[in-house]
């Protein structure tokens, strides 16, 4: 189901009061010409998923956290924000979850260069 | 009274693996708990976009180094769904009995390093250990490694069951059948264990879905979710089994729900030997180059002994363009902040014990 980013807050509190109240995983994927945030929750009734796509244009990489609405999200959204370089608002920015990550790109992003030599923001 | 901070880790002998934990104290009660982790970050997520499909099944197995198997298979899936590759029948049964069995040395593990972290109850620990090894026999006659399997091929499997391996292991759950009451005689009549464990670490049912906690630790608190049951994959929905619930959402719950999967898994491992269909069970062999994927998304979901890894795939030809694994470890460590909050200082390791972390599964 794709969702708007401004209506994503809304929805996600919608969709708990209707039962789907587990939180599965929040993840991004690059597609360069846009990231893709996904959030999986689920009816732990019926055991049914559903996955809220959010699109977000690379030069614009913010969205609203949901930890108010599932506490479960913490992790998530600090290991995406990292990963990703997506802002999170609406949260304090607390420290780096997985790494001390200095260099230029955000690792998961596919502008990152996975072969080429190591660069951090000082030889930027 | 102030606030007293003290560091725990990153190398302590009860947090099984390297993770720091920073605990605020007031007097001897738990204020908060932050963890800090990616001591083991080894990027696997990227990783595996830079190299061929079946190349990267043992950087998967490295991830949870208790349950190796497990996490193979739910990645192999992964790709199959995205390649349409159906799995053999046979494959799917022999499947479900190495994954039990995995399962079974899992919790034993688990179950044994608990016992040594929460009372010097060291005679468990070994127990489970030479139990452990059994298994782990087992699984050496079937997969040729003791460690390390990645005996999981795209639609099959590496090679059949050795000849003698039914009869192997019917001997080995009729062993482990007797063995577990002796655990449960032995470990719950302990009164060092039980005045440490019983409502200790509460978790409401409610509360456990808001911090999203999964597996063992979420069935002891109420919530009826197994994914073999809910969701059933390869051959789970014609066993006869039932997901193990309980209640009271306390660190004996959490230990006592893996005492009783171990038995379900026995049963459900019995069942699959004893209807054991004839055929073949040979997977593609690993080339370099495999199928093109016909699916550009998957979404694969698999319960693991320590609770559910969902694989998020995002198909390119030859390679994957994006693997997202959910690990359920990382998200039960998430949750310790919430869990310990309130509860003694020393009883911090116990908490820690029964949620059952691995840190390679946290840091990927």
């Amino acid at each position: 189901m794709k969702v708007d980013r401004d209506a994503l807050v809304a929805t996600v509190s919608r969709m708990k009061s209707e039962g789907f109240d587990y939180l599965v995983k929040v993840t991004a994927v690059d597609y360069a010409d846009h990231i893709d945030v996904l959030y999986i929750l689920r009816n732990t009734d019926t055991s049914k998923d559903e996955i809220l796509e959010v699109m977000l244009d690379p030069e614009d990489l913010r969205i609203h956290t949901i930890i108010n609405i599932h506490k479960s999200a913490d992790w998530y959204e600090r290991e995406m924000s990292e990963m990703f370089g997506i802002g999170i608002l609406g949260r304090n920015a607390p420290r780096l979850l997985l790494e001390k990550w200095d260099g230029v790109d955000p690792p998961l992003r596919k502008v990152f260069a996975w072969n080429a030599a190591y660069k951090t923001k000082e030889d930027k | 009274m102030p606030i007293t901070r003290i560091n725990v880790g990153p190398v302590h002998p009860s947090t099984h693996g390297v993770i720091r934990l920073v605990v605020d104290l007031d007097g001897d009660t738990i204020e908060n708990v932050e963890p800090h982790v990616g001591f083991l970050h080894r990027g696997v997520e990227k990783l595996v976009e830079t190299r061929m499909y079946m190349q990267s099944t043992p950087y998967m197995e490295k991830l949870d180094y208790v349950a190796p198997m497990s996490y193979n298979d739910a990645y192999v899936a992964a790709v199959e769904a995205a390649m349409g590759i159906p799995v053999k029948e046979r494959a799917q049964y022999i499947r479900v009995i190495l994954l039990e069995l995995q399962r079974i040395a899992s919790h034993l593990l688990s179950i044994g390093t608990l016992c040594n972290d929460i009372g010097q109850m060291f005679t468990a620990f070994m127990w489970s250990f030479k139990d452990r090894d059994i298994v782990l026999d087992l699984l050496q006659e079937a997969t040729g490694s003791r460690m390390f399997y990645v005996n999981m091929r795209l639609g099959g499997l590496h090679s059949d069951l050795p000849p003698d391996f039914e009869e192997h292991a019917l001997n080995t759950l009729d062993y482990l059948e007797k063995r577990v009451p002796q655990y449960e005689h032995y470990i719950e009549r302990n009164p060092i264990f039980t005045e440490r464990m019983k409502g200790i670490g509460v978790v409401s049912k409610e509360l456990a879905k808001n911090i999203g906690i999964t597996g063992p630790a979420l069935r002891a608190s109420g919530v009826n979710y197994d994914v073999r049951k809910n969701s059933p994959y390869y051959v789970y929905d014609k066993f006869h089994f039932n997901p193990q619930v309980l209640y009271d959402g306390d660190n004996f719950s959490r230990y006592k729900v893996k005492i009783l999967e171990i038995k379900e898994s026995i049963r459900i491992a019995r069942a699959a030997l004893k209807s054991l269909p004839e055929g073949d069970a040979l997977g593609m062999p690993v080339k370099l180059r495999s199928p093109n994927p016909k699916n550009r998304i998957s979404i694969v979901s698999r319960e693991l002994p320590r609770g559910e890894c969902l694989m998020y795939l995002v198909a390119d030809p030859q390679r994957p363009y994006r693997l997202s694994i959910r690990s359920p470890c990382f998200i039960n460590l998430a949750a310790i902040s919430h869990i310990a909050k309130g509860e003694r200082f020393a009883d911090l390791f116990g908490i820690l014990g029964s949620l059952d972390i691995i840190m390679g599964c946290i840091d990927r």
